[in-house]
């Protein structure tokens, strides 16, 4: 009958919306199931975090193993504290690893990279990473260089 | 007569306003129960805007609607939706549904107004179709019939519910003869075998005369005239006489509103 | 005296407009609000969805293929000069998601479909079905406008969504298949910047509330119109002109209130 055919196709209509809606989530958002989680968080202060935004990646060796989730300014120490995010599959990070803000590419975000230490003890829930580089401003390099130039003709 | 139940209408009183145009000014109207009364006049007297009134969809400015015993305006909703079951109303143009076949079109009030099975409300909708002639049509969709076709299955749908009251909208317009003597049959004879009463708006005299047993000249938001078709036709007044004989010149005039002609004429040729 | 009229028309034009969005108010309540007596409901908006949402699949992936296309096309030639051409499969998606996919089935939608509801509901009216409807006592707000209204509600931000991915896999077509950028960086650059609830649904509010808008001009001004074939068409260009209006009007603010 005519109307089965108008049910079937309105069904398909709707599906393939759902279907659609569904690619988006995962295909384009990269909304992995079950992300959340079995994770443990550290911290790190940065002089500097100009442009890193929380949900920022947090690498190590170019792969992704975290993400920044707050950053905020602490008026103890007058510098910026950045609250992350790590997979707990990753527990052998050394205590001295270095945190960097570093940029993706000439027009990419900012993101935090972790370059491995040497220390025995390893990174835990809640700990500091205290060896830090803040983000390359670019008033700072210029002044530098600047700088440089001048006492260079010196 | 003053027995009110020998009328199934009693318009009471009726003024109506459109814009600032006055369509009716205390207009009385009273309809026989089971005869056919006709209400003519000339067009854009506002015949239609009645059968609407009487039917709920317009709202009179003033005035009372008494149909069987009931105020029209003043029901509610389910109230009216009663009522409206013993009402049919056949539309000038048929409007049919267009998006149903001439079986499901008949069959429609009856889904709205009744719980019957299927197998009742197939029998019920043949015996319609069968009383406007249109049994074999059944199939077809509305845009496959021709107008006057298109007529009788709409009459076939307003008196699927057996009403009491029949109103034609201009049933005869645009219809070529033998349409028109099926159509003029079929009021008639419904008219009389199912003990309907009916109003039929028209300015088609001849027809209208041919089968009403009353009617009703209205114009100027008036009933200019009222009596059986024959008082009519040999009646004094000159508007009614106008338009009973169909006379071009009288007092609807056939000038439209024009300066002295001769001046007219003569200023054209200074202009140049 | 020419100037007072003048603002006599105007004061006059200005009056008919507010009391013709008090009539389109009264209307979307009444037709929205309460149950209808008779008629199936689900038949009814399952018949709309087909007339409204399927068939205006064609013209939302056709358009949305192209879209797309046209985007990676445009992005690359931009971003390649800065070397950042991997940033093609972010940019496509993220310009679809939270502006073009809303808006242009917003306005795709608003002339086919919008100015086809209006074109059919003016034509009932003129025909007299509507009158004829109420006199056999079903209100054709509930059986004739809502399901359309509901029908145009569900439809058009599931054509969003469908424009969305059509668009993004027209532009990995395009710029993968042919001008080569990296499958993995168009697909990875693209999943690390979209977010899901802040541009997909983001884009799906925006969607919606252009589904609300355009459908009930459409159906308003198919209802409202004059009875003759003369005011069903001024009331369908009417249709796809207020609802075009009021679509890019709507999004310049919810952009301001959600990015």
């Amino acid at each position: 009958m005519r109307s089965r055919n108008l049910e079937l196709f309105v069904g398909v209509f709707i599906l393939a919306g759902l279907l659609a809606l569904a690619v988006l989530a995962v295909k384009v958002s990269g909304l992995a199931p079950g992300s959340a989680g079995d994770t443990y968080s550290v911290n790190a202060y940065f002089d500097n975090v100009a442009g890193l935004t929380p949900k920022a990646k947090v690498t190590m060796s170019g792969v992704t193993i975290g993400q920044v989730t707050a950053i905020e300014f602490d008026k103890m120490r007058y510098s910026a504290r950045v609250d992350m995010v790590i997979n707990s599959k990753i527990n052998t990070l050394p205590a001295d690893s270095t945190a960097s803000i570093l940029t993706a590419g000439l027009l990419g975000e900012k993101y935090v990279g972790i370059s491995v230490g040497g220390d025995d003890e390893v990174l835990a829930d809640g700990s500091e990473i205290y060896d830090t580089q803040s983000a390359l401003v670019l008033e700072e390099l210029i002044g530098r260089f600047l700088l440089n130039t001048v006492s260079k003709d010196d | 007569m003053t027995d009110s139940s020998d009328y199934i209408v009693d318009l009471q009183q009726i003024t109506f306003r459109r814009g600032s145009r006055l369509i009716f000014d205390g207009v009385d109207i009273r309809i026989p129960r089971g005869k056919v009364t006709g209400i003519m006049g000339p067009s854009g007297c506002g015949k239609t805007t009645l059968l609407r009134m009487i039917g709920a969809q317009l709202r009179p400015d003033s005035g009372a609607i008494w149909v069987n015993g009931q105020n029209i305006p003043e029901l509610g909703r389910e109230q009216l939706f009663a009522a409206r079951q013993h009402m049919g109303m056949l539309f000038q143009s048929g409007a049919l549904f267009t998006d149903l076949n001439v079986f499901e079109n008949v069959a429609f009030p009856l889904r709205v107004h009744t719980e019957l099975s299927e197998d009742m409300i197939r029998d019920l909708v043949l015996l319609k179709l069968q009383a406007v002639g249109l049994r074999g049509a059944r199939e077809l969709m509305p845009d496959e019939l021709s107008g006057g076709m298109k007529r009788r299955v709409a009459l076939a749908r307003a008196i699927a519910l057996d009403p009491e009251l029949m109103m034609y909208d201009e049933p005869f317009v645009g219809q070529d003869p033998i349409s028109m003597g099926v159509l003029v049959r079929l009021i008639r004879l419904l008219n009389d075998a199912l003990g309907l009463t009916s109003i039929v708006v028209s300015h088609d005299l001849a027809e209208t005369a041919s089968i009403a047993d009353y009617l009703y000249v209205v114009g100027d938001g008036q009933v200019l005239g009222q009596g059986t078709p024959d008082e009519l036709m040999n009646t004094d007044s000159p508007r009614i006489r106008q338009f009973m004989q169909g006379e071009p010149d009288g007092p609807v005039p056939f000038h439209f509103q024009a300066p002295d002609y001769l001046s007219d004429l003569l200023q054209r040729e200074h202009k140049r | 005296m020419s100037v007072m009229s003048r603002v006599a028309l105007l004061g006059r034009a200005g009056l008919d407009t507010v009391s013709s969005l008090g009539r389109s108010g009264l209307f979307l309540f009444n037709a929205l609000l309460g149950r209808a007596r008779f008629g199936n409901g689900f038949a009814l908006l399952c018949k709309q969805l087909y007339a409204i949402g399927v068939l205006s699949l064609a013209i939302i992936i056709v358009s949305g293929l192209f879209i797309g296309m046209v985007l990676a096309l445009q992005g690359y030639n931009i971003l390649v000069g800065y070397g950042s051409e991997q940033a093609v499969g972010q940019m496509v998606a993220l310009t679809l998601l939270r502006e073009l996919g809303p808006v242009v089935t917003a306005l795709l939608f608003a002339g086919r479909a919008g100015s086809a509801l209006t074109a059919e509901i003016g034509l009932m009216k003129a025909t007299e079905q509507l009158s004829s409807m109420e006199m056999i006592g079903v209100d054709p707000l509930k059986y004739v406008i809502a399901p359309r209204l509901w029908a145009g509600f569900i439809s058009m931000p599931l054509l969003s969504v469908i424009f969305c991915v059509v668009g993004i896999y027209g532009g990995a077509l395009v710029a993968v298949d042919w001008l080569g950028v990296y499958s993995g960086s168009y697909w990875s650059n693209m999943q690390n910047s979209v977010e899901f609830v802040d541009d997909v649904l983001s884009g799906m509010v925006k969607a919606v509330v252009f589904a609300f808008v355009v459908t009930w001009v459409a159906v308003f001004q198919g209802y409202d119109c004059e009875p003759t074939s003369e005011g069903i068409s001024r009331a369908t260009t009417r249709t796809v002109v207020y609802a075009s209006l009021a679509v890019l009007g709507l999004d310049f603010i919810l952009t301001a209130l959600m990015f």
